[in-house]
């Protein structure tokens, strides 16, 4: 009694060895059988090795042999279970009866008659193009893809697109213009081959920790250069970091051109071979002294300089960008700027080299080529009868059924709905509420809809509480499927858990709002993801993204995930192989070259003025947290990691102007709204900017919504607000 | 409609198919054994380089090390210790906080990840009652039993850097023990498999180069002194961090959560020791009859307070039936000893108070108690506040220093002592109705009423100095407990002060200055007992503050 080393509290913790490879767990959670999945946050890609017993899944661990993590994970992969337990999962339909009544459970036959009856008056009412779907970069491909061609072939609806709009659709047009198609050319493993790794407006330690595990298992002793205006923690492992003014990359970008081109630092060679608008380029450079790329950028001149001669003297340089490149007003023609840089410098092809785009969610890529949305399946063109004739033959459809153009983006739609063009809405897997830029006035528009439907996760989020329908879905974990992670490689997703309730899976709901609508035969062949995963593959067929030669999911998951492409009877790919795109040197235009593409910068859409004098920024927060916190909000763990409150960064020169103390209430303001924040005095932010993380219910309400022209993404990272004490 | 009615059953199918779990296992689980893994090295052999290459020796043992530029803040090890330990919802062994400084242009971010620092001379393992906490003589690795714990949460109090974890569902602390299960076989801990970075490391270290370094304070910016516990973690880096790095948490104040029995605790256990050595005091001057007519209420009434008080302190274990434990910490732990003098002070005292009542049957010599009896029972209680003193002061936290929390206990204990050896020569004297009482009160009550103003009015000032610390420039803990008090709490601050004014000094100004006619006191006794309230909520509030606005030297803490 008086002294107990043993019983219930100690064998509580007790670790035992797990099998499986897994080495020791807790006694309690020992497995009886173990499933891979890849992750389902951030395109990275990691694969989890779910732990299961008696059929459920009771822990997790990275798994050590896939090739894109080797055992390690950022936090939210490690919570990626817990999430699924939370109080708040939608578990049935709920409907609102009427106007502003609150939503009410109702039968899954209730709640499919009563969307199609909606969505079919609508029709019949406006057209059928008014009705729209936004979609996500968060479920698998072969979701996507029937959601894709049952929307547009199936129930008629013209528009669609995702909350890839957000993240990625930079990258896409800045490689469909430069390389003839959307080809992210690198693999990982060039993290771990280059001589010299430049980041422009990316934070991997924060925003993909496992990739910049990569970087520091590179052994070439790599220089790392960072452009980005915060000093953030990637910054802070940089050999020179450039503190740029927002939006001044391109001076930046052209000037170091410039200076490459003068003193002969390029591989003329390769522009030669396998280019094309060179002389235009050069010309065009020529504008960009050092004195005007300094005057741009607020950099010292040597600093410029010095960059160009790291990059001269690299041997392999790669180029990375993020969303500090894709959330911009001008973002499409600044990836170009990184990618002439690169084809300039003819660091291409070999190996540790390429002008990278890292994307932003778990299926980015998936959507990139299957959603149906931009693209026609496969990555073809809606506006090329061949490119519709060979879908239609591949999918047994009549080629009438393919609409010709692509849909409107995002905010078209949203536009749409203001214009009553759009009367109803059907929004899955992701949260316009609190995401979309400028959120009071989006959430104002999708007020004005005749008829919204969410599918979704949880029933709390802010799109779901708008919803005349919310239909309740199955998550990651409990559901079969594939993502397609940053550097092309495709991986499973499987079922290791059952969902709550009556949560269904996206794959099923989808097929029963087929067979409600109607059109459930069109879909016959679409009977399981993986047997949707085999129309994929016909329809990548020829495609630069072939991958007829993936046998089937069992394959993806013995050779640790495939890259595209893999077209059946390519040449032998060994499993775990990392391959990056264009050694040959020829790109996907007819002429095999790849462009130059160069534009004047434009300048800030809401410059900093009187009234509103400093500039906001906007991004992650910590490796913790992920988008607008639906799923990283539910875990205990994960909310220890990050603020429970909105705060905003701000440098010390302008806390003591504005008599803002340390810790202390501020509210932001901007010509939109304004907010309440906790000030953090910070030199990560240099004095007239502020930094607001994305992650916080309330950012959206002072971002302005600005797009890029030829992506339609919208610029999240550059508005002026004002800062003062509450 | 649907154009054509559709099968409810169709539904019935995908929510078939959604509630079948096993088959998706069933269909792709990987039967692996550990020979074929999954065609990755095992965790034994892939962190090799992060583990020692050989055991402890004598004088060393096993420590963190931890390389700081190569944390870049993911934080992964926190989430990884939790899954991989099978820790409750919330709970993890280890934290990141972020430090930062340097000037404009050039500024310094530098994550901290944290975990137990496995000290040469451990707080929570001196601290602990029940003796749950032990060294291994082998790897030096600080471990905690978890059944031997009773769940007083000393140890939470008195380690640095917040290592030991309370659990409320279970009533027990758990803490980092560094994997050892897994370290025995050769396997690295949670955190250092899942860093990325491989800034975690396990290594072996002499216990002198941890003084030496403990000593120059060789440690990590924003961290307590390490020399109070001799931490065994070493914080690498290559670089020179700027002097300015402080915590990004280091500007937010925020009140700690309170312990309620303990703070009823304290509290009462000062009023009973008090009220005993107010009424010693008295015996020296009072003749002894009037003693003998006050001393049955006043001592019953004091030991009925002194019991509340150990009963309440019970409450706050969270497996309270393993009480009799804390015993056994004697020769280490002032909680033991705080325990020991005031169950020693209640034996004492249950005998002086019974004495009237039961001496004067059994035992021959009246119904007096002896008066080295009193003095004993007086003696063990002040030895018992001494023990409360040294509990707090053993922390380490500035605003829980000895001298400070020693003026406070005492005057506590001078205050409700005086007011309610005040009441008690009231009731008594109400009670009895004795002319003898009467004239005891007449002479005494001004006495006991002015002692007691004097003894309020000091406390008070000593607890209004506090707010000095506010003009200072440098965020000092003082000045975070200032700030508490004068911020967030600063309702509670009123109110204590106001039933301190109210109870301890205007109330027996009044009856200082418009006393009753003679013989005719008792009359007040509803009115003293009104103040003697006021002077209790006071106290109780003055203790809640003192566990709330506490600020605590810590590890650096995140935004």
């Amino acid at each position: 009694m008086l002294r107990q080393r043993e019983g219930h509290l100690t064998r509580d913790l007790v670790r035992t060895p797990g099998g499986f490879g897994l080495g020791q767990v807790p006694a309690r959670h020992k497995p009886d059988a173990t499933a891979d999945l890849v992750c389902g946050y951030c395109s990275t890609g990691c694969r989890l090795t779910v732990h299961l017993k008696d059929g459920a899944p009771v822990n997790l661990t990275p798994s050590p042999g896939y090739p894109v993590n080797r055992g390690t994970a950022c936090p939210k992969g490690w919570e990626a279970l817990t999430v699924l337990d939370a109080p708040d999962r939608a578990t049935t339909p709920l409907l609102r009866p009427a106007g502003d009544a609150p939503q009410r459970p109702v039968s899954w036959d209730a709640a499919l008659g009563t969307m199609v009856e909606r969505f079919k008056a609508i029709q019949a009412r406006h057209g059928a193009g008014s009705l729209a779907f936004l979609s996500t970069g968060q479920i698998p491909t072969e979701e996507m893809a029937l959601l894709g061609a049952l929307a547009k072939f199936g129930m008629g609806m013209l528009h669609g697109d995702g909350n890839t709009r957000q993240c990625m659709a930079t990258s896409v047009v800045a490689y469909k213009q430069a390389f003839g198609f959307d080809a992210p050319p690198y693999t990982y493993r060039d993290f771990e081959e280059s001589d010299v790794i430049v980041f422009v407006g990316a934070n991997p330690c924060i925003a993909h920790p496992i990739l910049w595990e990569r970087v520091l298992r590179n052994r070439r002793n790599p220089k790392v250069i960072v452009l980005d205006p915060r000093f953030t923690e990637t910054a802070m492992q940089a050999a020179q970091h450039l503190p740029l003014q927002p939006k001044s990359d391109q001076s930046l970008l052209y000037g170091v051109a410039r200076i490459l081109i003068e003193r002969g630092w390029i591989d003329a060679g390769y522009v030669e071979a396998h280019t094309s608008g060179y002389e235009g380029y050069a010309a065009f450079v020529q504008q960009f002294t050092l004195d005007r790329a300094a005057a741009d950028t607020g950099l010292e001149p040597r600093e410029i300089e010095r960059l160009a001669a790291t990059i001269h003297a690299g041997e392999r340089v790669s180029f990375w960008w993020t969303m500090g490149v894709n959330q911009s007003y001008q973002g499409v023609r600044t990836a170009q700027a990184v990618i002439d840089l690169a084809l300039l410098t003819g660091n291409m092809g070999r190996p540790g080299t390429g002008a990278n785009s890292i994307t932003g969610q778990c299926n980015a890529m998936g959507s990139r080529l299957f959603s149906n949305t931009t693209n026609l399946l496969g990555g073809h063109d809606f506006g090329d009868a061949g490119d519709r004739a060979k879908v239609a033959g591949v999918l047994g459809i009549d080629p009438a059924v393919i609409p010709h153009e692509p849909s409107w983006a995002y905010h078209e739609i949203v536009k749409g709905i203001l214009e009553e063009r759009i009367k109803g809405l059907w929004v899955v897997a992701t949260n316009t509420a609190h995401s979309w830029i400028n959120q009071s006035q989006v959430r104002d528009i999708l007020g004005r809809l005749d008829f919204l439907v969410v599918q979704d996760m949880y029933a709390s989020t802010e799109t779901a509480r708008m919803a005349d329908l919310v239909l309740p879905a199955a998550a990651w974990g409990e559901k079969d499927g594939t993502f397609i992670n940053s550097e092309r490689r495709i991986g499973t997703i499987r079922k290791v858990a059952s969902a709550p309730g009556e949560a269904l899976a996206d794959f099923a709901i989808f097929k029963l709002v087929a067979e409600y609508w109607g059109c459930g035969e069109m879909f016959g062949e679409w009977e399981s993801p993986e047997a949707v995963f085999h129309i994929l593959k016909r329809l990548s067929a020829g495609q630069p993204c072939d991958i007829t030669g993936i046998a089937d999911y069992a394959m993806l998951d013995e050779r640790g995930g495939i890259q595209w492409p893999y077209p059946a009877g390519g040449p032998p790919v060994a499993p775990g192989a990392e391959r990056h795109l264009f050694e040959d040197g020829r790109f996907h235009h007819p002429d095999g070259r790849a462009r130059f593409l160069f534009e004047d910068p434009r300048p800030l859409p809401e410059a900093p003025g009187e009234r509103y004098p400093f500039l906001l920024l906007t991004g992650r927060g910590t490796a913790a947290q992920w988008h607008t916190q639906t799923r990283t909000a539910k875990s205990a763990v994960l909310r220890k990691l990050y603020p429970d409150d909105v705060y905003v960064e701000i440098n010390p020169a302008d806390a003591r102007a504005r008599g803002i103390r340390p810790h202390a209430r501020v509210e932001v303001r901007s010509r939109r709204g304004r907010i309440k924040a906790t000030a953090f005095v910070t030199r990560s932010v240099q004095p007239g900017q502020l930094f607001v993380p994305m992650h916080y219910e309330v950012t959206n309400r002072l971002t302005d919504a600005v797009f890029d022209p030829y992506s339609k993404q919208p610029s999240y990272k550059a508005c002026a607000v004002d800062v003062g004490p509450v | 409609m649907a154009d054509a009615p559709v099968p409810a059953t169709l539904v019935d199918h995908y929510l078939r198919l959604q509630r079948e779990a096993g088959t998706a296992v069933d269909r792709f689980a990987r039967a692996h054994d550990e020979a074929s893994g999954s065609g990755g090295p095992s965790p034994t052999g892939r962190y090799s380089a992060l583990m020692p290459a050989t055991p402890p020796g004598e004088g060393q043992q096993y420590a963190f090390e931890v390389d700081l530029d190569a944390c870049s803040g993911c934080k992964s090890c926190v989430a990884a210790c939790h899954a991989m330990n099978g820790l409750e919802d919330e709970e993890s062994w280890r934290d990141v906080g972020l430090l930062h400084g340097g000037g404009e242009g050039a500024p310094v971010m530098q994550h901290v990840t944290t975990a137990c620092h496995h000290c040469l001379d451990p707080a929570c393992m001196h601290a602990c009652p029940v003796d749950a906490y032990e060294k291994d003589p082998a790897t030096g690795i600080v471990r905690h039993l978890d059944d031997q714990c009773f769940g007083c949460q000393y140890c939470t109090l008195a380690c640095p850097y917040d290592a030991p974890k309370y659990s409320a569902a279970k009533g027990i602390v758990r803490k980092c023990d560094m994997c050892s299960d897994r370290l025995a076989e050769g396997e690295a801990p949670a955190c250092v498999q899942s860093c990325p970075g491989e800034a975690i490391r396990i290594r072996v270290v002499d216990a002198n180069q941890v003084v030496e370094e403990s000593e120059t304070n060789l440690f990590v910016p924003g961290a307590p002194e390490p020399e109070i516990t001799l931490p065994a973690t070493t914080y690498r880096t290559a670089r020179v961090l700027p002097r300015n790095m402080i915590p990004a948490d280091y500007y937010s104040v925020n009140p700690t959560a309170p312990h309620w029995p303990l703070i009823v605790m304290l509290a009462l256990t000062q009023l009973s020791v008090g009220a005993f050595l107010v009424e010693q005091v008295l015996g020296l001057v009072a003749p002894a009859a009037l003693m003998a007519s006050i001393r049955p209420l006043h001592s019953a009434s004091a030991l009925v307070f002194g019991l509340l008080a150990l009963a309440v302190s019970v409450l706050h274990l969270g497996r309270p039936q393993y009480a009799f434990r804390a015993v056994i910490g004697l020769r280490h732990s002032w909680l033991s000893r705080e325990i020991v003098a005031f169950g020693l002070f209640a034996g004492l005292a249950v005998t002086y108070a019974a004495w009237p009542w039961i001496g004067a049957r059994f035992l021959s010599g009246g119904g007096a108690a002896p008066p080295w009896l009193g003095w004993t029972v007086a003696g063990a209680g002040v030895a018992g506040i001494g023990c409360s003193v040294m509990v707090y002061q053993f922390t380490q936290k500035d605003f829980w220093n000895g001298w400070s929390t020693g003026c406070k206990f005492l005057l506590t204990a001078a205050v409700l002592g005086l007011a309610a050896a005040w009441l008690s020569l009231m009731v008594t004297a109400a009670w009895t109705e004795s002319a003898a009482s009467a004239a005891a009160l007449e002479r005494y009550g001004p006495v006991l009423c002015r002692a007691l103003i004097a003894a309020a009015a000091l406390k008070l000032v000593f607890e209004a100095a506090l707010f000095r610390h506010l003009a200072a420039r440098s965020t000092t803990s003082l000045k975070r407990t200032a700030l508490l008090m004068s911020g967030a709490l600063s309702q509670v601050t009123a109110a204590r002060f106001a039933a301190g004014v109210v109870g301890g000094i205007a109330m027996p100004a009044l009856v200082l200055v418009s006393r009753p006619p003679a013989g005719e006191d008792v009359m007040l006794a509803p009115f003293v007992a009104m103040l003697f309230v006021a002077c209790l909520a006071g106290e109780l509030l003055e203790r809640y503050l003192f566990f709330a606005a506490v600020a605590s030297p810590k590890m650096p803490g995140g935004v």
